[in-house]
């Protein structure tokens, strides 16, 4: 009897989407054929993708449907994994194994390298691990772009009966989904992390707040979490450390760390005025760290490989890689780890392939919900914090998203100030009141019936939100609206009442 | 239903209580919040009802009416904007008579908007009860409905 072909197939929700399911589906009872579900290489418009190895490495097909099984058993017609260009041309680290492993496999996650961050952490003094991280000048990647070794550093020296660990599993902006990915693909890389934070603090306890619209995550970061468990991984010096996934219930403010604390401790997710901070006092008051999954997921790698070896990818002020997401009308959607300091254009041109079909670029956000418009003009910035922070623009999470030809500048910037008036927590009035009367001066306009006076009040508005609001989701949420405005003002007039 | 409400609650007890989670659970057994239930929600878990009341009145996802049977969400995230996610939601509206938020008669769908699934790559994104479908075209729709009926 001949052996069964190991043939490999993602279980990634967006391989799912893509059709992996009917693939798998039809597959599951063919004796010829072993079905390995491993997480996802993130190259999602060659999804549902099937490998096999090969001496070459392994081999590819692309769009894969049930009937082209014959096809690949016989081997023909494969692309080798290392010749596709979205991929080769990566700079991969954290992603570095997606594609090729099984989500919950711990010894394959170890037999290539995991767990040797934590290893080497178990071995240092905290200040040691605190101050790897200020070599590797890691900074946050949820979005604010803090540096990570400075926030330890508070929650180490602050004293306290107990200190938490919390993952930020919200990824709330919308265009972004490496950390679903992560929770889905590699979640051991996300448990080591939390364990080296903790270790480096002193916590007690760790939570992931995984937002409700990732069921599949949670499920598997729990499945991860008890296998950690069994391997007696959730042990700190002695000391059972106990990680909890706790879901949220589709409130996007709450990824905010402060409302996301208030959430978890199961009340109204409503923004904190800092200080204090919450590595000074966060959840129940007591010293904790809140980061973002991919940052957690960084940090394996910077205690095994060393600070230096971070610092020296990227850019002066932008240090390491950054998980890019592409997404709306770009031609190969997908994700791209790659060093800081690229410009736009190429992230568009090398990685996004160009255009969708039959679209012609308009304009390009970057950074979520409140991440500024670009148009054609401006894609010579480099992808990095700084030439970011000049640009009063902002990268985020990481989400870049490529608006086309047909879309509707006027409904577009309505759509977003809608959704702030919707998620605004209600804490501060420029918010609160700012963005319902930036969403109904936006629906008079695109009703026919705004005036000149309403984009001068829309421009003022936008001003008081930026300077005056409590937290980032007032103080960003004028940028794309602006910009909108900024970039195309032609449309905005011509739909002013005459 | 107090005594239903109670043997749920019971098994989601946790020091400190945590409303959320203890709303949260109750919506997974019962459907929704049941609003009757608010002072007795708050009694067992030793709060207020105005605190109870409050968390509830919060969450986008928490639900005080019974969905429909079936329950579709369409994704208005930036991704699924620029793929055409406006003129799905108008075609599922014109399907099934109903605007957003809305449950339509007989209780069979209720309609909503999510603001991204993380599927942006596969985009524009339906999700219907727990099936997630990626780069949905305004003519399949009639039949990814009629698997629902
Ligand atoms: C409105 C709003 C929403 C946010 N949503 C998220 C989120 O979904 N995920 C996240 O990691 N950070 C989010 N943040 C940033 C967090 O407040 C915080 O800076 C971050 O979790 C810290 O982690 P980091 O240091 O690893 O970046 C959000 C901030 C604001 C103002
Ligand atoms: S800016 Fe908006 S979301 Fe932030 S605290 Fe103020 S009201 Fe709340
Ligand atoms: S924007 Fe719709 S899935 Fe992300």
């Amino acid at each position: 009897m001949s052996m069964a072909t190991r043939l490999f197939l993602s279980n990634d929700t967006s391989a799912r989407a893509a059709g992996a399911g009917p693939v798998a589906d039809a597959w599951s009872d063919r004796p010829e054929v072993q079905l390995i579900r491993t997480s996802s290489r993130g190259a999602f418009f060659l999804e549902p993708m099937v490998e096999r190895d090969s001496p070459d490495g392994r081999l590819a097909w692309f769009n894969v449907t049930p009937q082209d099984l014959p096809l690949i058993l016989s081997g023909t017609g494969g692309t080798p994994v290392r010749s596709i260009p979205f991929l080769a041309q990566q700079t991969r680290f954290t992603f570095a194994d997606f594609g090729e492993t099984e989500p919950l496999a711990l010894d394959e996650y170890q037999a290539r390298g995991g767990l040797q961050g934590l290893e080497t952490a178990l071995r240092r003094t905290p200040d040691a691990i605190i101050e790897e991280l200020r070599v590797s000048q890691l900074r946050g990647r949820g979005g604010a772009a803090f540096p990570v070794w400075n926030k330890w550093k508070v929650a180490q020296q602050a004293k306290a009966d107990e200190k938490y660990v919390v993952a930020n599993a919200d990824e709330g902006d919308a265009g972004t989904y490496c950390d679903r990915m992560i929770l889905e693909g590699d979640p051991f890389r996300l448990l080591e992390g939390m364990l080296i934070c903790a270790r480096a603090i002193g916590a007690n306890r760790g939570y992931v707040y995984c937002r409700q619209e990732y069921p599949a995550a949670a499920a598997t970061l729990r499945a991860a979490i008890h296998k950690a468990d069994e391997a007696e991984l959730l042990d700190l010096d002695g000391e059972f450390f106990p990680i909890e996934v706790v879901e949220g219930a589709g409130s996007y403010v709450c990824g905010e760390e402060t409302a996301l604390l208030e959430s978890l401790e199961g009340k109204r997710g409503v923004v904190r005025a800092r200080p204090p901070y919450p590595a000074q006092a966060g959840l129940f008051g007591r010293p904790t760290i809140v980061s973002n999954v991919l940052t957690f997921a960084t940090i394996p790698n910077i205690l095994s490989r060393g600070g230096a070896w971070h610092a020296a990818l990227g850019t002066e002020q932008s240090r390491g890689t950054m998980a890019l997401q592409l997404g709306g009308r770009v031609k190969q959607p997908g994700l791209v780890e790659v060093s800081f300091g690229l410009s736009l254009r190429q992230v568009l041109d090398q990685f996004g392939g160009g255009m969708a079909p039959g679209a012609r670029f308009k304009a390009v956000q970057v950074g979520g919900p409140l991440g500024s418009l670009f148009p054609a003009s401006q894609l010579d910035i480099p992808i990095c914090y700084e030439a970011f922070a000049e640009a009063g623009a902002v990268l985020g999470h990481g989400g870049i998203v490529v608006y086309d030809h047909q879309t509707d500048m006027v409904d577009l910037a309505r759509h977003f100030m809608a959704f702030t008036a919707h998620e605004s927590c209600g804490k501060c009035t420029p918010c609160r009141i700012g963005s319902v009367r930036g969403r109904e001066i936006l629906e008079r306009i695109q009703a026919g019936s705004g005036t000149v006076d309403d984009l001068v009040l829309l421009a003022d508005l936008g001003e008081t939100m930026k300077v005056a609001s409590l937290c980032a989701l007032g103080g960003r949420a004028p940028y794309p609206v602006l910009t909108a405005i900024e970039h195309f003002p032609a449309e905005f007039r011509n739909r002013l009442r005459t | 239903m107090q005594k239903q409400v109670n043997e749920i609650l019971a098994q989601a007890r946790s020091e400190p209580p945590n409303i959320l989670q203890a709303l949260l659970v109750l919506q997974e057994k019962l459907g929704h919040v049941p609003l009757e239930a608010v002072p007795e929600i708050a009694h067992t878990l030793g709060t207020t009802t105005a605190q109870v009341a409050g968390v509830l009145s919060y969450y986008p996802d928490l639900r005080v009416t019974a969905p429909g049977r079936h329950l579709i969400r369409i994704c208005m995230g930036e991704s699924c904007f620029a793929n055409g996610c406006g003129r799905l939601l108008r075609e599922v509206q014109d399907r099934l008579r109903i605007d957003m938020g809305e449950t339509a008669a007989g209780g069979k769908v209720t309609l909503d908007t999510m603001s991204c699934a993380g599927n942006c790559a596969v985009s524009p994104t339906v999700i219907i009860d727990r099936d997630l479908y990626g780069r949905v075209l305004p003519s399949q729709l009639d039949a990814m409905l009629e698997r629902y009926k």
